[in-house]
C-alpha cells in the first residue's frame, strides 16, 4: 500500500535533468519552451532541476560524440534510481543530420539505455510533453518493479 | 501534562501539515504571478514522497547525520513554540538546524556545495542579530521572553514594534529563501550554483531537508503571528499579508550578492531595530 | 583538616615543580606529573563538601607566612627586573621598578606586614576555580607528556628541556590555586605576579626569536597589569586600612570616588591579564608556545584570573558608572574579537580571538551586575574553560600530525584522523549549540543584557559572528570526498584520556547545568545578589525566561542516537562522487579539466579579509578600546 503511494508520487512529481550533448540547440529551445507559460509543465509537477542527484528523468538532446560520452555516463550514474532516459530530437535518436561527422558516435542509445524516443527536428513541445508522460507512466512503474540497489 | 503532550504532537504535526500546504500555495501563487497555472496544492507532498522512494545515495555519510539533525532541531524549535516556551531559546534551537544543514553541505567537496554553504553562513550571519533584536523588542514590550506573555497583552505588538516587524520581514525573506536573498539555494530553477547548499543531498536526505524547511517556515510565520496575537483574525491577516508580500518581492527582485546582502540587511536592519528599541527604552 | 587540604593544594605543586626540574628521567618525571595531577584532583574533590571556609595563614618554621610571601614577592619583582635587563626592555625595567617601589612603600609604611583576618577564603566561586585548575589543568598536563615528547623529537633537540617545561607548568597550577583561594590582596598580588612569570617562561620556552619577542611582550603587558594592581592596592589601603577582599566587598562604598578609582585600576589589571583590547597582542603572540601552554594558560586558567577578579569585585561597584563602562568595554571586546576571528585562517589564532571574545562577554556580564548576568558570567567561565582547553588540545594533536595549524590544511581531516576530527567537531558544537553550556550562558547573558540598549546592540552581532567562524571550521573537518571507512588513528593513551575526559565532562556538565546552578552558583552569589533562577526538574527558569536544559539534553541525546543510526544505514547506500558538472573522474574530487588534464576541484573558506581582516580592523579597534578604557578609569572619578 505504501508502494502504491510512492508510485503515485513518482508519477506526480517528475523532476527533469536536461542535457545538451551536442545539438544545434533547436530541441533545447523547445524543451525550455515547455517551461514557459504557454505550455507550463509545472502543472504536472515537472521541475527542471539542473542536478542529476535530484532528477528522475534524463532529457537528452543532441548526438553523442567522443568528448561527451563520458559526461553522459557520469550524469546518468549520478542519478538515483528509479530513473528514465528520454531522447529528444532526431540527433539524439540516431545522430540526425550530424550522423556522418567523424567524431559523432550516433544516437545516445549507443551509450545509455534509452526508454523513450521523441522524434522531430526540432521536436515539438507537445511531443516532448507526450514523451515525458509516457516515460512516467510506462517506465517509472516498470523500473520500480525491477529496482536494483547498485 | 496532557495539554503539553497535545501541544507537542500538534507541533510535530504542524510542520509537515501546514508547511507543505504553504509551500504548495507559494508555488501556485508564484505561477499565477508569472501568468502560468502552477502545480496542484499538494505538489510538495508528492515531491517529498517521491524523494523518500528514491535510491539512497550519498556523497558523504555525514550528510545523513546532518539531514536528520536539521529536521530534529527544526521540529524541536516548532514544538517549543507550541509549548509557548522562551523565544530566545527557540531561536537558538532553530539555529542548530540551520548550522547542521551548513555542516552537511560542507562535508561534500564539490565547489557548488562549498560556496553554497558559505553563502548560507553569510545569510545566517545577516539575519541572526536581527532575530535576537526582535526578541529583545518583544521582551521590552511584554516584559518577558516567554511566548505566554505575548498572548496576555491587550494591544497588538505591531502597534508598538512596527520597525521591528519590518526587521523580522528581512529575516523572514532570507530564511524563506526568497529573492533578493536566495543566494545559497532556492526553490526555483535560477540558481547559478546548480542547487547551491543542497547540490549533493539526494533522495531521502533531500526530502528531510525539505521537511526541515517546512518546520522553519511554520515557525517563522508563527513568529510573525505574534505581532497581532490579540485575535485569531489578526494573526491570520498578518501572516497572509506578510506571505503575499514575500512572494511578490520574490518575483520582482533579482538575486543580489552576499556583500550587498550583508551590508543592506545589517545597516537597514540594525538601524530600524535601534530606532524601535530606543523608542521602547525611552518609555 | 580544611587548612591542611587547602595548603597542600597550594604548596604541593611548588614542591612537585622542583622535583620535575631536578629529575632527568622522563619516565620518573611523567609519574611525578601524573601523581601531582591526581593528588590535586583528589584534594579539590575532598575540599568540595568543606566549602565555604576561611582561615588565617599561620607560620611556617617560625616565620610568619605573610612575611615569607612578602619576601618572595620582592624576589619575584627583582627576577622580572633582571629579565628586563637581560632582554633590554625599558618598559619592563620601568614597570618592575615602579612595582618594587610601590610594594616597598606599601609593605614598610602602610600595611607593615599585617595580614588580613582571613588570608584564605573559599566560597563556591573559588571552589569552582580550584576544580577547573585541578581537573582541566591536570588533564592538560597529562596530555602534555606525550605532546612534549613528540615536540622535542620534532625539533631534534639534543638536550631535553622538558624538565623546565613541566616544572613551570606544575608551579603554575599551584600559583593558580593560591590566587583563587587568596583573600588577602597581598597574597593575591604575589600569585598574580607568579602567573605573569610562568607565562613569560612558558611562551619563550622554545627559545626561538619570535618566541622570545612574544614572551617579552607578554611580560611587559602583564607587568602593566601588575603595576595597576599594586597601585590599586595602595589606594585601597589608603581608603579602607585593610586589604581583606571579602571585607572590601562587604564595606564597599560606591560613593567614595577614590575607592572606585582603585576598583577601576583593578579592572585594568584584569583586562591586561585577560588580554582584552588593546592588550590582545600578547595573547596572540603567545600562540607560538607549545599547545599545552596555550590550553592551560591562555584559555582555561591564567586568562580567567582577570574575569575571576572582576566577578569577585562586581558587588562592590554595583550601579555605578564604572559598572556600565566595564560592561560596555566587555561587550565591545566580544564583538570586535569575534569580527577579527572571522578573518583568520590560523587555527590557534581563531581560538585566541575566540577566547578574548568570550572573556569580553564575561566582563560584560560582570559589568551588567544583575543576578542573571553574574550567573551567566560564572557559567560561561566554567564552560568556556573546559571546552576551549579541549579545542586547544585537539588543535595541538592535529598540528603535530599534519604539521600545520591552518584551517585550510585541516580540510577533510576526517580522512586522516577520524576520532580527533570528530572530537574537534564535538567541541565546536559544544561552543555554539544548545543544550550545551556555552549557549546556556549566552542565552542568560542576552536575557540579562536585554534591558541595556548599548550592550545588546553589541552582543547581537557578536553572537552571529561567533557562529560563523565556528561553523566554518567544524564543517570542513568532515569535508572528505569519501563516505566513512572508519579506521581510528593511533594516538598515545594519555592523549585519548585527556580529550575524552574533557569532551565527556563538558557534555555531562552542560546537561547538568541546572544542578550546577543550584549547588554552586546560587550559593556563591547569595551573599550579594538576590537569586533569580529556579532550577526544577532540570529546567532553569526565572520571571522572564525558561531553558529546559535537561529535557532538551535528553531529546538531543535521542536525536543524536537516531542520527547515528541513520549514518549506519547510509553506510550501505551507494556512494557517488560530488557533483562536478558531469566531468568527474574515477578519483574523488578530481575532474577532467582544460586540455583533458585531471584537475583537482578546490574550494577555500571565505575569510572575508577585506572586511574582517586583522590588519584592516586592529588599529581602529585598539583606538576605540583605548577610548573605552579611558572611560572606564576616568569615569570612576
Amino acid at each position: 500500500m505504501f508502494k502504491k503511494i510512492i508510485q503515485k508520487a513518482r508519477i506526480k512529481s517528475p523532476w527533469l535533468l536536461h542535457f545538451d550533448c551536442g545539438s544545434c540547440n533547436g530541441c533545447d529551445i523547445e524543451v525550455l519552451a515547455c517551461l514557459t507559460p504557454l505550455y507550463d509543465i509545472e502543472r504536472f509537477g515537472i521541475i527542471n532541476v539542473g542536478n542529476p542527484m535530484h532528477a528522475d528523468i534524463f532529457l537528452v538532446t543532441g548526438t553523442v560524440n567522443q568528448r561527451n560520452k563520458k559526461v553522459l555516463l557520469n550524469l546518468y550514474d549520478q542519478m538515483p534510481q528509479p530513473k528514465v532516459v528520454v531522447a529528444i530530437g532526431s540527433c539524439a535518436l540516431s545522430g540526425g543530420i550530424f550522423r556522418e561527422a567523424y567524431n559523432v558516435l550516433g544516437g545516445i542509445d549507443k551509450v545509455l539505455p534509452v526508454d523513450v524516443y521523441v522524434p522531430g527536428c526540432p521536436a515539438k513541445p507537445e511531443a516532448i510533453i507526450d514523451g515525458v508522460v509516457m516515460a512516467l507512466e510506462n517506465f517509472i512503474r516498470k523500473k520500480d518493479e525491477e529496482k536494483t540497489h547498485a | 501534562m496532557i495539554n503539553s503532550l497535545v501541544m507537542v504532537i500538534a507541533g510535530l504535526a504542524a510542520g509537515p501539515a501546514l508547511g507543505g500546504v504553504i509551500s504548495g500555495l507559494d508555488r501556485i501563487l508564484t505561477a499565477r504571478l508569472q501568468a502560468r497555472i502552477g502545480p496542484p496544492v499538494w505538489q510538495p507532498y508528492f515531491d517529498v514522497l517521491k524523494l523518500f522512494g528514491k535510491e539512497k545515495m550519498v556523497v558523504n555519510v555525514w550528510q545523513a547525520f546532518c539531514a536528520y539533525c536539521y529536521v530534529a532541531a527544526s521540529s524541536i524549535a516548532l514544538v517549543l513554540f507550541f509549548l509557548q516556551s522562551d523565544l530566545l531559546l527557540i531561536l537558538f534551537v532553530q539555529a542548530v538546524g540551520a548550522l547542521f544543514l551548513v555542516i552537511g553541505a560542507f562535508s561534500s567537496t564539490s565547489p557548488f556545495s562549498q560556496i553554497g554553504a558559505h553563502r548560507e553562513l553569510l545569510q545566517i550571519l545577516s539575519y541572526e542579530p536581527l532575530l535576537v533584536l526582535v526578541t529583545v523588542g518583544i521582551y521590552l514590550e511584554t516584559g518577558s521572553f516567554k511566548i505566554q506573555a505575548v498572548y496576555g497583552g491587550d494591544a497588538p505588538l505591531l502597534l508598538k514594534l512596527p520597525f521591528l516587524f519590518v526587521v523580522l520581514g528581512y529575516a523572514l525573506t532570507i530564511k524563506l529563501r526568497k529573492s533578493p536573498f536566495d543566494l545559497s539555494t532556492c526553490h526555483h530553477a535560477h540558481q547559478e550554483l546548480v542547487k547551491g547548499l543542497l547540490t549533493d543531498f539526494s533522495g531521502p536526505f533531500l526530502a528531510l531537508t525539505e521537511i526541515g524547511h517546512w518546520y522553519e517556515v511554520v515557525l517563522l510565520l508563527g513568529l510573525c503571528s505574534l505581532f497581532w496575537a490579540t485575535s485569531w483574525g489578526g494573526m491570520i491577516i498578518i501572516v497572509v499579508i506578510t506571505y503575499l508580500l514575500e512572494v511578490l518581492i520574490d518575483n520582482v527582485s533579482a538575486r543580489m550578492n552576499w556583500r550587498w546582502m550583508l551590508g543592506y540587511v545589517w545597516s537597514m536592519g540594525l538601524a530600524l531595530s535601534m530606532v524601535n528599541l530606543v523608542w521602547l527604552y525611552a518609555r | 583538616m580544611t587548612e591542611k587540604l587547602a595548603t597542600i593544594l597550594i604548596l604541593m605543586p611548588f614542591v612537585s615543580a622542583v622535583c620535575c626540574y631536578l629529575i632527568r628521567s622522563v619516565r620518573l618525571r611523567s609519574w611525578v606529573v601524573l601523581v601531582t595531577g591526581v593528588l590535586l584532583i583528589a584534594g579539590a574533590l575532598l575540599l568540595i563538601p568543606l566549602t565555604p571556609f576561611t582561615f588565617a595563614a599561620g607560620s611556617l618554621a617560625g616565620l610568619s607566612i605573610r612575611h615569607i610571601v612578602s619576601a618572595a614577592d620582592f624576589l619575584l619583582l627583582f627576577v622580572i627586573l633582571y629579565f628586563g635587563f637581560k632582554h633590554r626592555s625599558i618598559i619592563i625595567k620601568m614597570l618592575s621598578v615602579f612595582q618594587i617601589l610601590l610594594l616597598a612603600y606599601l609593605e614598610f609604611f602602610s600595611v607593615k606586614g599585617i595580614a588580613a583576618a582571613g588570608t584564605i577564603y573559599c566560597d563556591q566561586l573559588s571552589m569552582t576555580m580550584v576544580l577547573i585548575v585541578a581537573l582541566v589543568g591536570s588533564i592538560i598536563c597529562f596530555q602534555a607528556i606525550p605532546y612534549m615528547q613528540n615536540h622535542e623529537t620534532h625539533l631534534k633537540l639534543e638536550k631535553s628541556r622538558q624538565n623546565r617545561f613541566f616544572a613551570v607548568m606544575i608551579l603554575f597550577l599551584g600559583a593558580m590555586n593560591g590566587l583563587v583561594l587568596s583573600n588577602d590582596l597581598m597574597f593575591f598580588y604575589f600569585f598574580f605576579e607568579v602567573t605573569t612569570l610562568c607565562s613569560f617562561l612558558l611562551i619563550g620556552h622554545d627559545r626561538t626569536e619570535t618566541a622570545v619577542k612574544n614572551a617579552v611582550r607578554a611580560l611587559w603587558m602583564n607587568s602593566l597589569g601588575g603595576a595597576a594592581f599594586i597601585a590599586a592596592l595602595t589606594v585601597i589601603f589608603s581608603q579602607t586600612a585593610h586589604l581583606d577582599l571579602y571585607r572590601i566587598l562587604l564595606d564597599a562604598d560606591p560613593a567614595n570616588r577614590i575607592f572606585l578609582l582603585s576598583l577601576a585600576l583593578l579592572c585594568l589589571a584584569a583586562f591586561t591579564k585577560s588580554a582584552q583590547f588593546p592588550f590582545q597582542s600578547w595573547l596572540l603572540g603567545a600562540m607560538v608556545a607549545p599547545t599545552p601552554v596555550s590550553a592551560l594558560l591562555h584559555s582555561s586558567t591564567m586568562v580567567n584570573v582577570g574575569v575571576y577578579l572582576v566577578i569577585r569585585l562586581a558587588p562592590a561597584f554595583r550601579q555605578t558608572f564604572l559598572s556600565h563602562s566595564v560592561a560596555f568595554f566587555g561587550a565591545f571586546t566580544f564583538l570586535a574579537a569575534a569580527a577579527l576571528a572571522v578573518g583568520q585562517s590560523n587555527g590557534k589564532k581563531v581560538l585566541a580571538y575566540s577566547t578574548i571574545s568570550n572573556l569580553g562577554l564575561i566582563f560584560a556580564c560582570a559589568g551588567l551586575n544583575s543576578p542573571q548576568a553574574i550567573t551567566a558570567g560564572i557559567l560561561l567561565l566554567i564552560f568556556h574553560a573546559i571546552i576551549k582547553a579541549l579545542l586547544f588540545l585537539c588543535v595541538g594533536s592535529i598540528e603535530q600530525h599534519i604539521a600545520s595549524r591552518d584551517i585550510e590544511d585541516m580540510r577533510g581531516l576526517y580522512a586522516v584522523m577520524p576520532v580527533t576530527a570528530l572530537i574537534t567537531v564535538m567541541g565546536v558544537i559544544m561552543m555554539i549549540m544548545p543544550p550545551f553550556g556555552v549557549i546556556i550562558s549566552k542565552w542568560m547573558a542576552i536575557e540579562a543584557a536585554a534591558s541595556d540598549f548599548f550592550i545588546i546592540i553589541l552582543i547581537a552581532p557578536g553572537s552571529a559572528l561567533t557562529v560563523m567562524y565556528w561553523a566554518r571550521w567544524g564543517g570542513i573537518l568532515m569535508s572528505d570526498p569519501f563516505a566513512g571507512r572508519f579506521k581510528a588513528e593511533v594516538q598515545p593513551v594519555l592523549t585519548w584520556t585527556a580529550l575524552g575526559l574533557l569532551c565527556l565532562g563538558a557534555a555531562i556538565l552542560s546537561i547538568g547545568a541546572p544542578w550546577l546552578y543550584q549547588w554552586v552558583i546560587a550559593p556563591a552569589e547569595s551573599d550579594f545578589y538576590l537569586l533569580d533562577y529556579t532550577s526544577r526538574g532540570g529546567i532553569l527558569e526565572n520571571v522572564v525566561g525558561i531553558f529546559p536544559v535537561f529535557p532538551l539534553g535528553l531529546v538531543a541525546v535521542l536525536g543524536f542516537v537516531i542520527a547515528i543510526w541513520a549514518v549506519k544505514k547510509a553506510a550501505g547506500a551507494r556512494v557517488v562522487a560530488p557533483y562536478l558538472s558531469g566531468v568527474q573522474t574515477a578519483e574523488p574530487g578530481v575532474f577532467t579539466g582544460p586540455m583533458n588534464t585531471p584537475t583537482k576541484a578546490e574550494a577555500k573558506n571565505y575569510y572575508l579579509a577585506s572586511i574582517f581582516g586583522e590588519d584592516k580592523l586592529t588599529t581602529w579597534i585598539n583606538l576605540a578600546a583605548g577610548v573605552l578604557l579611558t572611560l572606564v578609569i576616568g569615569g570612576a572619578l
